[in-house]
């Protein structure tokens, strides 16, 4: 054990990565969906939202009748501007309307700080709590809000959370929360209807169901009823915005927790597996006394077992320490993200039971052939030296001509790879596993990286977005020109539909698109940039693989707004592009034709000259009907600020785990290799190769199969990034399958320069070996 | 890269090597353990040279240091009137390489190369090397040059070994038990092959045992005990392999 203590090193940091990353992730997995099921069921979250345009309250309580609905509430709900004293930006609010008394309700707040409504106050608002800290809005401060182009002063009372807003980003498209510039304002009902003209009417509707596996039949009949009021949405918890999010990152969690513990802990049994393969082949002597005085096969083989075990325990041990500090800092991230009242790292014993049982069962197979060999060998036999492995000679002797002409150096290595086959393939394949590591833990930053370089330069490249209450004519687009600063305007008109196909059905947003649209852009999978034509939709990949729908197929668009009654079939016309999102596009004019609104838009892209943000802003301002304003440095800053700086932390985890295991793998397999030949490289040095000499033959031999690692990994590497891909997309993001030529660039130089460093540790030994020791101890 | 003088006037013509009070002594631990005391001992060139001694006498140090894998802690071993404790690893490295041929116990063969492909490892590094089919033939291997150790027998993985180290034409061929792991009749085998380079090429061999049997071959004896030379003789007639009784 003393002699290999550097290979031992490696197998216990290998598994304790291995076991640390798991911890980390599956405490963060247990956490997360621990957390989320006790708020949800405390706060009675919503099996369904419905969105229409006016119910009246007897509508509601038909609706409350319906069979298998349990309990509905009312609400109002709207996205206003919030005005704050001495913030030119645009805030957007989420108006939610709450029962003037505090009673359990469906989608409860949660009080953090100040106090609920009293029976009877008008004008009081309790915040979200990252909105309240990030405007510094403390309790008794007061805001403007302007709805329907009438302005109403807010008083700050409370401050609050709610299952609803877990993840707090007003659409899809925002995808990371930007908590200065969006939150929830919850105000007494009797406020929100005055405002809104909802007297005794709701425009949103929440409820809880007897069986959510009935949800489907339960929202048609719903539908059904809720017709005449103009239904825009019915959401299902699983597809609500905020649980979509933790859900997909708590379920991405658990894809993590299976890949990675599986992938170090394999390595770690593949490291242990040369190592002591190796111990028994240099023991086989040992092996065979122990047998002569009666140690059972089982005894002995037990021993190597043993061996993988104490390496495997200590490696989960210190895996635990370093996993549960890990996932201590993994929590202080999601807090950033998610607005949980409570959310704290545990410390999960039976994870620990788990992890060691999954350790244990790697460290056995790892150590099982060994032990079996061990197991095999016959004393009498183990005396007499081990027959050497079957040789043959290699394709390139069989040309004469060619194989004259190599050096003396040169044919020593060739039969070197090609006559010890075994050795080779290790050599080879620790280099590719090695490789690979690295390549994936590089992936993800490029991947992320690139996706949001796509989003923001190629596909959003409008420098504002102004989103309107109601639909608008062209018209406005002109008067935006006239706006100062503003150098192009485009207008984009986004509407609900239910799309079809077959028994396939997706509610998503249509986007119209102007014909030649500089702004907001649609590409295919070359970076093309589609022009919009007449006919046809194009689909965002993710949404045309839900409806398994291609270019030439048709599918059919039910608008879910209001007033048009009718189904159009609309043929597909490609595929695009799209990470983010399940949108389609169409052609503007055509798509306004078919809901007959002709000239409508629902939003304005805007280009601004730089610099002129500010004046922008105060012309804004006072300007009514604007639903919501962004700027894309916003999106892109705070996207680069929150998931940026959190998967920045992760990555450079996974990474420097992917570089001391690829160190370990190469450094073991080379530090094995040596020390089964040491016999050779002895006898070499005592012919009168001098230590230089000796090493080239080693080194260039480490280097070829290092070479041919390389080729071998980079498939795999590429193979298990396109696996990654798969598993850690779902209906919201894609991760785009980009690997930067400077990830590979990177990620080869790594791969040498471990195996370099191996080989210096490796000259360190010849250099120090001794000659006599070595010839004198039998074969 | 030849850094021996030619023959300083206080050697004799025919002496290859003398040694004169060589030490060594090996730490272990915090225990100095002496393995040579002073040994002092000349070699003619040419002759076929026998070191007995029991296990512990000193007498495989002293063969390692005539032969350049290992270094004297006192005293001059005067290779051709050059002091080899002088010399540093790389010095010893071409020493090696240009005047020794070593035969171990254990063949010490590449598992991965063919009996000439062994031999042609020490030809590549060689000046002036015989061809490795003609080493073999003189070991009486040639029919079996291109088979691999594993399908050699110990005799004729010894003799390859041998074949080996006389391929680069050596001045001196040292071997340290060469018979140790071999049974009677393959072991007179290698014995005679060594005889025979000796008389052939004019090898000076030095052929180290604790079989007192074998000592008929040589043209002197050497007794080693604690360390020392404990006695020399001078065989008045060198015994042929047949004649050895063991």
């Amino acid at each position: 054990m003393y002699q290999s203590w550097p290979q031992s090193l490696g197998v216990v940091a290998v598994v304790m990565c291995g076991i640390a990353a798991y911890i980390c992730v599956y405490s963060a997995y247990l956490n997360l969906s621990l957390t989320r099921d006790t708020y949800y069921a405390q706060n009675r979250f919503a099996d369904f939202e419905i969105m229409v345009e006016r119910a009246p309250e007897t509508a509601v309580f038909k609706l409350e009748n319906l069979p298998g609905i349990r309990q509905v509430r009312k609400r109002i709900v709207e996205d206003v501007n919030v005005d704050i004293d001495g913030v030119d930006e645009p805030r957007i609010g989420r108006l939610i309307s709450m029962p003037s008394i505090k009673t359990p309700v469906i989608n409860d707040v949660v009080m953090l700080q100040g106090r609920y409504f009293e029976p009877g106050e008008q004008r009081v608002v309790i915040l979200s709590e990252h909105f309240a800290r990030a405007n510094d809005l403390d309790i008794g401060e007061r805001f403007q809000i302007s709805v329907d182009n009438k302005k109403y002063s807010l008083k700050v009372i409370g401050v609050g959370a709610s299952p609803e807003f877990v993840y707090m980003i007003p659409n899809v498209q925002a995808l990371v929360p930007s908590p200065e510039r969006f939150g929830i304002l919850w105000v007494p009902e009797e406020f929100a209807e005055t405002a809104l003209d909802l007297k005794s009417a709701c425009n949103n509707i929440v409820g809880l169901v007897d069986d959510p596996d009935e949800l489907d039949a339960i929202l048609d009949e719903a539908d059904k009823l809720l017709d005449p009021y103009g239904v825009f949405a019915k959401t299902k918890r699983e597809n609500q915005l905020s649980n979509r999010f933790i859900s997909d990152e708590i379920k991405g969690l658990g894809v993590s927790a299976k890949i990675i513990p599986t992938l170090f802990l394999g390595i770690a049994a593949l490291i242990l597996l040369i190592l002591l393969n190796r111990m028994v082949r240099t023991e086989r002597t040992q092996i065979g006394l122990m047998k002569a005085f009666g140690y059972s096969d089982w005894a002995v083989g037990f021993h190597y077992i043993e061996y993988g075990l104490i390496l495997a325990v200590i490696g989960c041990l210190g895996g635990f320490a370093l996993g549960q500090w890990m996932a201590g800092g993994m929590i202080k991230i999601y807090v950033q993200f998610y607005q949980f009242p409570i959310l704290e790292s545990r410390v999960y014993f039976d994870v620990l039971t788990r992890s060691m049982g999954i350790t244990l069962v790697f460290a056995t197979l790892g150590a099982l052939t060994a032990a079996i060999q061990a197991a095999r060998i016959q004393p009498a036999e183990s005396m007499r030296a081990e027959a050497p492995s079957r040789v043959a000679r290699i394709w390139l002797e069989y040309l004469p001509f060619l194989w004259r002409r190599l050096s003396f150096t040169w044919k020593m290595i060739l039969r070197n790879i090609s006559r010890n086959r075994f050795r080779s393939a290790v050599n080879c394949f620790g280099v590719a596993i090695s490789l690979s590591l690295l390549l994936m833990g590089f992936f993800m930053s490029d991947s992320i990286e690139f996706g949001m370089d796509f989003q923001f330069q190629e596909v959003q490249r409008e420098d504002v977005k102004v989103s309107f209450q109601k639909e608008q004519g062209r018209d406005v687009l002109y008067e935006a020109m006239r706006f100062p600063h503003v150098r192009r305007a485009e207008g984009l008109l986004e509407y609900p539909f239910e799309v079809r196909s077959g028994w396939r059905k997706k509610d998503i947003v249509v986007i119209g698109i102007e014909k030649d649209a500089e702004l907001q852009r649609v590409m295919d999978f070359d970076h093309k940039v589609f022009s919009m034509g007449d006919s046809g939709i194009i689909l965002a990949q993710s949404l045309a693989e839900d409806l398994a729908v291609g270019p030439g197929d048709t599918i059919t668009l039910e608008p879910l707004m209001g007033r048009i009654d009718r189904v159009y079939e609309v043929p597909v016309r490609a595929v695009a592009q799209q990470f983010v999102g399940t949108a389609a596009y169409m052609d503007q004019g055509a798509l306004s034709r078919l809901l007959e609104e002709p000239y409508a838009i629902t939003s304005a892209l805007l280009r601004l000259e730089s610099g002129s943000r500010d004046e922008f802003n105060k012309t804004l301002k006072n300007i009514g009907g604007v639903a919501a304003v962004s700027f894309n440095t916003d999106a892109y800053q705070s996207m680069q600020d929150t998931m940026g700086a959190s998967m920045n932390i992760t990555n450079t985890i996974l990474l420097a785990f992917a570089g001391v295991i690829a160190f370990s793998i190469i450094y073991n397999v080379t530090a094995v290799s040596l020390s089964e030949r040491q016999r050779e490289l002895a006898s070499l040095r005592v012919l009168g190769l001098s230590i230089p000499e000796v090493g080239r033959i080693m080194y260039i031999e480490n280097l070829l199969m290092g070479g041919l690692g390389v080729l071998l990994g980079l498939p795999m590497g590429i193979g298990i990034c396109a696996l990654l891909v798969e598993a850690y997309s779902n209906d919201m993001f894609r991760l785009p399958f980009h690997i930067a030529r400077q990830t590979y660039v990177t990620s080869i130089l790594l791969t040498m320069s471990f195996v370099f460093l191996a080989n210096l540790a490796a000259r360190r030994k010849i250099r120090h070996l001794d000659l006599v020791e070595v010839l004198k101890e039998r074969e | 890269m030849n850094t021996v003088r030619e023959l300083e006037s206080n050697t004799e013509p025919s002496t290859i090597f003398d040694l004169r009070e060589v030490c060594k002594e090996y730490q272990m631990g915090e225990v100095v353990v002496p393995a040579l005391r002073g040994a002092t001992l000349t070699i003619r060139r040419g002759e076929l040279l026998v070191i007995l001694g029991p296990s512990g006498s000193g007498k495989s140090t002293l063969l390692n240091i005539i032969g350049g894998l290992d270094a004297p802690t006192r005293g001059e071993v005067l290779f051709r009137g050059d002091d080899l404790a002088k010399y540093n690893e790389s010095q010893r490295t071409q020493y090696r390489r240009k005047h020794i041929g070593f035969v171990f116990q254990f063949y010490n063969l590449m598992p991965n190369l063919t009996a000439e492909e062994n031999v042609e490892l020490a030809t590549e590094i060689s000046v002036d090397p015989m061809k490795p089919s003609e080493a073999l033939e003189m070991v009486q291997l040639g029919p079996r040059r291109t088979h691999f150790p594993s399908q050699l027998s110990g005799g004729e993985q010894q003799r390859v070994a041998i074949a080996r180290a006389v391929a680069k034409r050596p001045e001196i061929l040292l071997c340290d038990e060469p018979t140790g792991a071999l049974d009677i009749s393959t072991g007179q085998v290698v014995l005679e092959a060594l005889a025979e380079i000796n008389r052939r090429v004019q090898t000076t061999v030095i052929l180290i045992t604790h079989n007192a049997a074998i000592a008929g071959l040589a043209d002197r004896v050497i007794t080693m005990r604690d360390g020392h030379v404990h006695e020399i003789t001078e065989n008045p007639r060198r015994k042929s392999v047949d004649e050895l009784v063991w």
